[in-house]
């Protein structure tokens, strides 16, 4: 990928689309449940990474994990919002 | 005939063009190779010395073109597929990537959207 295109998609100077999410970090040995959200447009940052998201396609909660090389991307992206056309689907 | 980089090209054949007949080498890129070995834009590939001939496709291999250029394409598709990202299911499913209508006209993403894209 080339470097420029993520400087492409927003201005500089707005920064990272940061959405205030309720991010606890677990401590060690303990679950922590998966982060509910609605905000399909918050950039995925570097701290989120390992941490489990539920993220809403208008219907329903898709589960995501975030790893490293989704750092950079919105979290609306792992949540298909479209059902594929299947004829006489019953 | 005369060979650069392993392809035959006709002799009438203008510099530029061939090199511009490599995949991922345009035209920005084909003058400034010819900058870079004094070639004047309008040369044919008969006038060539076969000097620069030998210097041309010592450049070449060194550049990130043809398979090179290719597998840089298809890793990005496979990375963004392998991500499960909405990029990636698009591409798989050979429909338009960026929002475009599919209800008709869609010949371009048939075509060209796969994870093993060629082109």
């Amino acid at each position: 990928m080339q470097p420029t295109r993520c400087l492409l998609k927003r201005s500089v100077w707005k920064g990272p689309h940061i959405v205030p999410l309720p991010i606890v970090r677990p401590e060690p040995g303990k679950r922590i449940a998966p982060i509910r959200t609605q905000a399909r447009s918050a950039t995925i940052l570097p701290n989120f990474v390992g941490l489990k998201f539920q993220v809403h396609n208008g219907k329903v909660y898709h589960d995501v994990t975030i790893t490293e090389e989704m750092v950079g991307h919105k979290l609306g992206e792992f949540s298909p919002t479209r059902k594929t056309f299947i004829w006489d689907r019953k | 005939m005369v060979f650069i980089f392993g392809v035959n090209f006709n002799e009438q054949k203008l510099v530029k063009k061939a090199l511009q007949s490599f995949y991922a080498l345009g035209p920005q890129t084909a003058d400034r190779i010819l900058a870079k070995y004094s070639i004047f834009p309008g040369a044919k590939i008969g006038t060539l010395p076969p000097k620069t001939l030998t210097a041309l496709t010592a450049e070449l291999s060194t550049m990130n073109i043809e398979s090179d250029a290719r597998r840089v394409l298809q890793d990005n598709i496979k990375r963004l597929r392998d991500m499960g990202t909405y990029r990636g299911r698009r591409h798989a499913m050979g429909l338009p990537v960026r929002g475009q209508r599919t209800r008709n006209q869609t010949q371009s993403a048939r075509k060209l959207n796969k994870v093993e894209r060629w082109g």
